[in-house]
């Protein structure tokens, strides 16, 4: 019995050996899961432009369900001027990639609306997560719907913690509002490349414009689209510019175009398209499990 | 010793049993395969555990960030696993043969060789044998994945018949000539070649027929309908128990394998994951009760059959040397669930007396588990854990670090330990020349 001591000594060290590794372990998997993890619920927000209500996408999201066969269903979302938010449509229960349309009850163009918009938009947002608890979305913005996203994302979008937006589309967003110069920049041009540091980092951005001649859709000039790159270019992951042109590219028909539907599809859904509809090679789209590491689900 | 009823009434079971020569065959021959067993488990211990990026130890250590080579060490200790691994069923089918033969006084290396043959012969790729005629080549000519643990049921079951067959057909023969002078000598060369031409043509005809039912051969046929009984129990937890307790009488069997630790990736699991990464914990969880939570968690600590509480109840109460021997050298395959080495070696396998807690003890602790977890005593585990987790730390580390889900998990322990204890005592019962050490 004289040595016994030294193997019970022996078995707890062993013990302590894998025990502690494990515990340190076991956090650091449990940390990567949680910041990991994405919500089967990746809805796609879609912000309006200025005079246009929660209902200005209604033609693109038949459009949609008419071409995917896929029931999105529709939320709508209206924040009034008081910041009180209603809902009208709902999240069918099993739909993963349901439509958001956030719109205001002042929908008015102008510096001062867009940044109050852009608050009123954080409003609905928080309210969406509470209630749907997704962690990641993504966003289109017609018009000054880009600029009301862009703002929010630059300026509220951190107070959501946990909450990441994974690619933004914009269609024939005024970064530098209807100036056509490429030198004077607007207030909210000069404000979105100052915050624009506040930008994720993981976002992808997709900038959409429209022309009916060589400069401009009808209504916002297409140098001011480009002045986009100045706030997203280096910022964010990926930035990339899209210009449609032919039929139906007048600055309102933009939403509903066949072309940027399909863009859509491509870019903000990433649908599996059939390959005679695919426009471009997509690649550098791949399957991922949930945790984002082969091996383990 | 006084004993209850029941154990005196397995004793005697136990002692008729062993009496018979097909017990002793079975018994011989898995003493013979276990040493090789044991090595290549060890081999599969480091494999497994330290080297596969799925391994509990290379996870916990950060092996591949220190270890220099780490893709030629993987690739060297999976190929030694795979050498004896993949043919441990074909060593059986031999030994079992050979000793069977030999209680017979037969030729008993031939009958050996004829039975490892014979179940080579069912467990052929018939249906690749038109792509080798049409000139594919790389199909392998056997189902291989029946050559390994999971073939050694049959390969007993061949061993037995072809022992028995064999022998009494070489036999046969011998008499036969020796009653009929006029037909000549019989050779040596045809007294092996008449028989092992039957015992061929019959398992070849045998597997054929099986090949049009199924393609895995007659050990897939059987795996097969097996694997799909008891994959999919659902939520219940009495389904649950049931397909355990089946599972685990499969195992003792030697069909090693139908339901393993596959469920990190259950759908129920993953909706697991979801909620808990979701809400900080797997409280609520939405499936509470799988074969995973409960099975994985609290009933498979070294494997089915909680032998690593068999292991413990070895060192407490088992006065058999071979027994001690055997425990302390499957004690660290046992702790990463690797527990082939301990059911061949005691052996477990067809053991009566071992059968009622090797099936008992996993389903009282996925009682307890059941209970703990539905009065919400306890978590579900809900974060994968590798498999060669060592048991009693799973469900800590798969709640989370929960530490009444690891106070349940040495509950368990303890509980398997006293359920085994009585069944080792009355084996220390057993005697004779080749128990001693």
């Amino acid at each position: 019995m004289r040595h016994n001591w030294w193997r019970w000594l022996l078995g707890i060290g062993l013990i302590l050996v894998v025990f502690i590794p494990s515990l340190a372990w076991m956090q650091h998997r449990v940390t990567h899961y949680k910041s990991n993890y994405k919500t089967p619920l990746n809805p796609t927000i879609m912000v309006p432009g200025s005079s246009a209500s929660q209902n200005r996408f209604d033609a693109l999201i038949s459009e949609l369900r008419k071409e995917t066969k896929v029931g999105h269903s529709v939320l709508k979302v209206k924040v009034a001027t008081n910041g009180q938010v209603s809902y009208t449509g709902s999240i069918r229960r099993g739909d993963n990639q349901p439509f958001i349309v956030i719109a205001f009850e002042n929908n008015q163009d102008g510096y001062t609306n867009i940044n109050k918009q852009a608050q009123w938009l954080n409003i609905a947002f928080k309210d969406l997560v509470k209630t749907y608890h997704f962690n990641h979305f993504s966003a289109l913005g017609h018009s000054n719907g880009g600029l009301i996203l862009s703002l929010f994302l630059e300026k509220y979008f951190s107070e959501t913690k946990h909450v990441n937006i994974d690619r933004l589309m914009t269609i024939a967003t005024p970064y530098n509002m209807e100036s056509d110069s490429t030198t004077t920049r607007t207030a909210i041009l000069k404000e979105l490349i100052a915050g624009r540091e506040q930008l994720p980092k993981k976002l992808t951005v997709y900038s959409v414009a429209g022309t009916e001649n060589y400069s401009s859709d009808g209504t916002v000039p297409a140098n001011s689209v480009n002045q986009g790159k100045y706030v997203f270019q280096n910022q964010v992951a990926h930035y990339t510019q899209i210009t449609v042109t032919g039929d139906n590219t007048t600055h309102s028909d933009l939403p509903q175009n066949k072309q940027i539907v399909l863009l859509i599809r491509q870019y903000l859904l990433q649908e599996e398209l059939p390959a005679k509809e695919r426009a471009n090679n997509r690649s550098g789209i791949v399957r991922r499990s949930i945790t984002g590491e082969a091996g383990l689900p | 010793m006084k004993q209850p009823h029941l154990l005196r009434g397995l004793w005697q079971l136990n002692q008729r049993l062993s009496q018979r020569r097909m017990m002793q065959a079975i018994t011989a021959a898995l003493r013979l395969v276990y040493p090789f067993v044991l090595v290549m488990t060890f081999i599969d211990v480091i494999g497994q555990g330290f080297l596969m990026k799925t391994g509990f130890f290379y996870q916990i250590y950060h092996i591949g960030h220190w270890l220099p080579g780490i893709t030629i060490w993987q690739q060297g200790f999976t190929a030694l696993g795979l050498v004896i691994n993949g043919v441990v069923a074909v060593m059986i089918a031999f030994a079992t043969g050979y000793y069977l033969a030999r209680s017979y006084h037969g030729d008993a290396l031939t009958v050996g060789i004829m039975s490892a043959l014979a179940f080579l012969t069912l467990n052929l790729n018939y249906g690749a044998l038109g792509a080798a005629h049409a000139g594919v080549s790389g199909v392998p000519p056997f189902v291989t994945t029946n050559l390994g643990p999971q073939g050694i049921f049959l390969a007993i079951v061949i061993g037995l018949t072809v022992g028995w067959l064999a022998s009494h057909l070489m036999r046969g023969l011998a008499t036969w000539y020796l009653r009929h002078p006029r037909l000549g000598q019989l050779g040596w060369t045809g007294r092996i070649a008449i028989p092992l031409m039957s015992v061929l043509i019959m398992n070849g005809a045998i597997g054929l027929g099986l090949s049009w039912l199924n393609h895995g051969g007659l050990n897939g046929l059987v795996y097969q309908g097996l694997s799909n009984l008891v994959t999919n129990p659902g939520h219940r937890g009495l389904v649950i128990l049931a397909v355990t307790a089946l599972n685990n009488l499969f195992w003792w069997l030697g069909l090693i394998g139908p339901v393993s630790l596959a469920g990190n990736s259950a759908v129920t699991s993953l909706q697991n994951l979801a909620y808990a990464v979701q809400h900080g914990s797997g409280w609520g969880a939405p499936n509470p009760i799988t074969l995973h939570t409960l099975g994985d968690a609290y009933a498979n600590f070294g494997g089915a059959g909680m032998t690593l509480a068999l292991v413990i109840a070895i060192w407490i109460g088992s006065k058999q040397v071979s027994y001690r021997r055997i425990a302390n050298q499957t004690f660290l395959p046992n702790l990463v669930n690797l527990n082939e080495p301990i059911l061949l070696g005691l052996p477990v396998l067809f053991n009566p007396i071992l059968l009622i807690p090797f099936i008992v003890a996993p389903a009282v602790n996925i009682g307890l588990a059941w209970c703990a977890i539905t009065w919400k005593l306890v978590p579900p585990i809900v974060y994968p854990v590798p498999r060669t987790t060592p048991g009693p730390l799973m469900a800590f580390l798969g709640t989370g670090g929960d530490w009444r889900a690891f106070i349940l998990s040495l509950v368990c322990l303890v509980v398997s330990v006293l359920i085994y204890l009585p069944f080792i005592q009355v084996l220390n019962q057993e005697g004779g020349s080749d128990h001693a050490a």
